[in-house]
């Protein structure tokens, strides 16, 4: 895949750039496909528990995932379903996580947005804000102490994450240690209800980076191109060695916190601002405008991504979830140490 | 050659370092400094690059170990006092515990936890934290009470595929000693019977077991033979060592040095009174620290916590039920 | 065309129910899949309801500005057969759904609300637990488990020293008793003995008194004579304290509780030794037949008793007991009680003693036995006792009468 060379931290157009902007936009076009129909999925009543969306963090998220390769170590967080797509998660995993299947990569076992594949590099995120941070940063380490060279660890957060502890420990230990982190801050103006002005106090999260001693990167999160350079950069950067990356993007989140949530409090000004832009709508008026698709061949897009999902949700429909009785329900690996079940014992 | 309770968790890491280039230690002060009790001295410089010096992020610390196990290392992390793991707490409990039974990723993380009070300590550097962790499925509690089992539990700790919670006891670093580094050991998982009796069993574990042999040695002398059970493991706990125990003399009496709600020694009395109600010919009993925070003072330090003295009354008074 | 239920989606984690502000297709319409068919509002936002397939609204179960739990089924949908089979719905059972509510309006929707449960009342006043586990009477959960084991109750420890608290018996105290039992001389018992043991062990938990008084035997004994077959003294004693106790049953009643339950029938067993035990076969409504129409009955209970050949219906249910230990030269006795009875009455050995003849002005020998009515006194005392007695004393002067 291409991605940028970079030269003393000037931003250069990109080589073939038609083709992996088709290739972003194309897997931003399916993540919203599969976004909309997870929210109708939920409308339906079909699926237990939360359902988060990625409505106009897609750009965003894109360029991460196409920037990472195989070998490094991706942690996405809630709203990253179209960088797990160009990370190359099959989106059966997504649907089977949603649906509670027996057969998707948490087993039923955790839902919605916590599913991964840490054996390939691709981490199941939990609840707590902030704590995949050092997770990322073990990993890169282990690879220092196995020798393996040239790769990188990467990780979502939100404007709210910033405000944990373990973001602040996460961020100063990559930092001490000059690991090769790219933390990508999807400041989406909101963190649940709360807006901004009461989540920090500072002019702009990329300036926390100062505080770390590490690389700080501000882009506007709604323009596709703009984040493939700078992310891409970041990665580029953190890759050749010269420490974690922090990357400040600003969108506007386009969906509620959760499927349950209708956004009431979202200020209707930032609605209209350039902040609320959809990514995916800019996308396409970008690639209108470079004579790189027509309307035309992006309905057929659309219309592929969307027998895709239909494919794939129908395949998980006709699957079990997991059945209770069959469960081993033991945590450990060491079999040999587990107590078993007191109320099943015979 | 005399052996520290503490030379015998350095030996330990010294050898998991030697033998498995996966080992690492990760820590605060434990590079050159070689630890807060010099747990870690000598160790950064015979295996430079893999005992780090890491920032006071206790979480992060956590966070760090679990990641680089699910790529294949076998991290140990020393916290400075178990008292301050209660900010890696939610990593350990929510990330390391939860990670093998949500994606079949094993976690082989040890983390050791300087534990238990000594003289003037305070509430900060005092506690005894092993019933919090046992709690969550997903963990490994042990609690060596022996240089033997401080050496041969680390070492297996190590070599465990799940998170290990290894309590070691301040008190015991430097007040015990052995003559030499055992060559087997009984394994994480599996009580031991630190002295065989006939009236009265008293199940204890870390620095609790050294109280209950001198009470044992007391009553001994009255022609009353008590046995005492050191658990080794909390979690996974050796239910049936302590119901044969049980089994055999019929008392039953906990000690522990934590505090009493629900602690490892309600655990032991709420599994021999649903599965051995029948063996006991009088109310279990349990000894434990007051309920208050550990205090500072001696004086106030020395009625906090159970000492052979109480222990000893309290198996008098079991004795004569 | 099958019938696809709309239900109400789960709309956030701690949601439970939902209220209908605006339905946004009416009956009848032809909807898509996807397609917002339902406005709710619940605490935290107000959301959509989607249609799951193509189809026709048939019908909405839902009033406006209701609430209707999660799960509830809000209306149907007529679909295809297709597309009933692709949602797993080919055999379409409607769920339960609240109370129906077409366009017309017949009949209300009543909310899905929980009735109030009554208040609970605890069945348990206060609990009986001993304040502490000790005390001579005290068994420890191994000592009952131990006793349970060998087959022993607590009468058999009876004089056993415990070294426990106040005196209780310890495991240790128990294990020395059983290992110097087995250093002891040793004979097994029979079923028959462990079973009257149990039964006498079980009837000593009440206090039993005994009453006596002599009774003049001679116009017994002279009765007798001109009988044939000769009824046995026993059957006499019997046969007048049914008579008495038809009279008054009271003194055979049982207490339980703070109730006396007075018997149905008067049926009265007699004892017959038999080896090793005591067997008590039963003659059931004595007070109804004469003396001389029970004595064929009575010897032949007596003989299959001591041949142990009893029918199961032939002991059981009396209310009473008679024992005539006259019979091994006994002039005193106090018998214990069944279990399950009051009174057990018993005769002596009648012996040839000196009675004051006023008339004559002289000693004059007499036929004189005992008899003891020993019994439960929660239920009666001695006076009582002492006038049922009388009774049967005075049914025994007139023989020919019984």
């Amino acid at each position: 895949m291409a991605h940028t060379l970079l030269e003393h931290g000037t931003v250069r157009e990109l080589p073939q750039a038609r083709e992996i902007h088709v290739k972003a936009y194309r897997l931003m076009l399916l993540a919203r496909v599969l976004d909309d129909k997870f929210a109708s999925l939920y409308r339906m009543g079909k699926i237990h528990g939360g359902v988060f969306l990625s409505r106009g963090q897609e750009a965003l998220s894109v360029a991460l995932g196409l920037a990472l390769r195989r070998g490094d170590v991706f942690a996405p967080l809630i709203r990253d379903r179209a960088g797990r797509l160009a990370f190359g998660e099959p989106v059966l995993d997504a649907v089977r996580t949603f649906l509670g299947s027996a057969q998707g990569p948490m087993r039923a076992r955790d839902g919605n947005v916590h599913y991964g594949a840490p054996r390939e590099g691709l981490y199941a995120m939990i609840s707590h804000l902030g704590a995949m941070i050092p997770v990322v940063n073990g990993a890169l380490m282990a690879h220092r102490f196995k020798g393996i060279q040239g790769t990188v660890g990467a990780t979502c957060i939100g404007d709210g994450g910033t405000s944990t502890g373990a973001f602040h420990e996460g961020l100063n230990q990559a930092a001490v240690e000059k690991l090769p982190l790219v933390l990508v801050v999807a400041n989406n103006q909101y963190a649940y209800s709360t807006p901004n002005q009461r989540q920090f106090a500072c002019a702009s999260l990329a300036d926390k980076a100062v505080g770390y001693g590490i690389a700080g990167h501000r882009i506007d999160g709604t323009d596709l191109t703009a984040c493939l350079n700078a992310v891409g950069e970041a990665v580029a950067r953190a890759r050749a060695g010269l420490g974690p990356q922090l990357v400040e993007a600003n969108l506007l989140r386009l969906c509620g916190h959760g499927e349950h949530d209708d956004a009431g409090y979202i200020n209707p000004k930032l609605k209209t601002a350039s902040v609320g832009r959809d990514c995916l709508k800019v996308a396409e008026k970008r690639l209108i405008e470079q004579g790189w698709a027509d309307a035309a061949t992006m309905a057929q897009w659309r219309s592929d991504a969307a027998h895709q999902v239909e494919e794939a949700v129908a395949t998980v429909q006709r699957e079990p979830g997991p059945d209770p009785y069959q469960e081993d329900w033991c945590a450990l690996a060491s079999k040999h140490l587990s107590e078993g079940q007191p109320e099943t014992a015979t | 050659m005399s052996i520290t309770y503490l030379d015998a968790i350095r030996e330990a890491q010294a050898r998991a370092l030697a033998e498995d280039p996966r080992v690492f230690i990760y820590g605060q002060d434990i590079g050159e400094f070689g630890g807060a009790f010099k747990a870690t001295k000598n160790l950064a410089r015979q295996f430079p690059g893999r005992v780090l010096d890491s920032p006071i992020s206790e979480d992060a610390m956590l966070g760090l170990a679990v990641g680089a196990a699910i790529e294949g290392m076998r991290p140990i992390i020393e916290m400075q006092f178990a008292d301050f793991s209660t900010v890696a707490f939610n990593q350990i409990v929510n990330q390391a515990a939860t990670l093998y039974w949500r994606t079949r990723v094993p976690c082989p993380i040890t983390v050791r936890l300087p534990s238990g009070g000594t003289s003037g300590s305070g509430p900060f550097h005092s506690q005894s934290m092993e019933a919090l962790y046992a709690h969550y499925p997903g963990l490994i509690v042990v609690t060596p009470a022996t240089v033997e089992d401080a050496y041969s539990m680390l070492l297996e700790a190590v070599a465990i595929d799940d998170p290990v919670i290894f309590c070691e006891h301040k008190y015991l670093y430097y007040h015990l000693k052995a003559d030499q580094l055992p060559t087997e050991a009984m394994p994480v998982g599996k009580a031991r019977i630190a002295r065989p009796g006939r009236d009265m069993t008293l199940v204890a574990y870390s620095a609790m077991v050294h109280e209950a042999l001198a009470v044992a040695g007391e009553l001994a002398s009255e022609g009353v033979e008590i046995e005492v059970v050191d658990l080794r493991s909390i979690k996974p706990l050796d239910t049936d060592t302590v119901m044969a125990s049980v089994a055999r003399t019929g008392r039953l009496l906990c000690v522990g040095e934590a505090w009493p709600w629900g602690g490892v020694t309600s655990e032991i009395i709420a599994r021999v009174a649903s599965e051995g109600f029948d063996l006991l010919d009088a109310p279990p009993q349990r000894l434990n620290a007051k309920d208050t925070p550990v205090p500072y003072h001696p004086s106030l330090w020395a009625a906090h916590r159970p000492t052979a003295r109480s222990i000893a009354v309290a198996a008098r008074n079991l004795l004569r039920l | 065309m099958p019938s696809i239920p709309l239900i109400m989606p789960q709309l956030g984690e701690s949601i439970a129910e939902a209220t209908v502000v605006n339905l946004l297709v009416q009956v009848g319409d032809q909807v898509q899949t996807d397609q917002d068919i339902m406005e709710v509002e619940t605490s935290k936002a107000t959301m959509n309801v989607a249609a799951p397939c193509t189809g026709r609204v048939e019908r909405w179960l839902v009033k406006l500005n209701e609430s209707y739990p999660v799960g509830a089924v809000l209306g149907y949908l007529e679909a295809s057969q297709e597309d009933a089979v692709r949602l797993g719905l080919d055999n379409p059972t409607p769920a339960k759904a609240p109370d129906d509510v077409d366009g017309q309006g017949e009949g209300s929707a009543k909310p899905q609300r929980e009735t109030p449960s009554k208040i609970v009342e605890p069945t348990v006043r206060g609990l009986p637990v001993p304040a502490n586990a000790a005390g001579a009477s005290y068994m420890s959960p191994r000592m009952k488990a131990r006793m349970i084991e060998l087959g022993l109750h607590a009468a058999d420890l009876a004089g056993l020293p415990g070294s426990g608290a106040a005196g209780r018996v310890t495991i240790q105290d128990f294990e020395k008793f059983v290992l110097n039992l087995e250093k002891s001389k040793l004979s097994q018992a029979s079923t028959m003995r462990v079973a009257v043991a149990d039964a006498m062990r079980r009837s000593w938990t009440r206090p039993l008194a005994t009453v006596a008084r002599p009774v003049c035997f001679d116009l017994l004994l002279r009765h007798r004579k001109t009988c044939e077959p000769k009824p046995g003294p026993a059957l006499y004693a019997l046969r007048a304290l049914a008579v008495a106790l038809s009279e008054n049953s009271a003194p055979a009643g049982r207490l339980i509780g703070s109730k006396i339950v007075h018997p149905s029938s008067i049926d009265v067993g007699f004892a017959v030794e038999a080896e090793e035990g005591v067997l008590v076969p039963v003659l059931r409504n004595a007070d109804r037949r004469p003396l001389k129409e029970l004595v064929g009955p009575y010897n032949a209970l007596v003989d299959l008793a001591r041949q142990r050949r009893l029918p199961a219906d032939a002991t059981g249910g009396s209310i009473a007991t008679v024992t005539n230990f006259g019979t091994f030269g006994l002039t005193w006795a106090t018998p214990i009680p069944l279990p399950e009875q009051t009174l057990v009455l018993g005769m002596g050995a009648a012996n040839r003693v000196p009675q004051w003849d006023e008339a004559k002005g002289q000693f004059v020998p007499v036929m004189e036995a005992n008899v003891t009515l020993s019994f439960d006194h929660r239920v009666l005392d001695g006076g009582a006792a002492g006038r049922l007695l009388t009774r049967i004393a005075e049914l025994l002067a007139q023989p020919e009468k019984l």
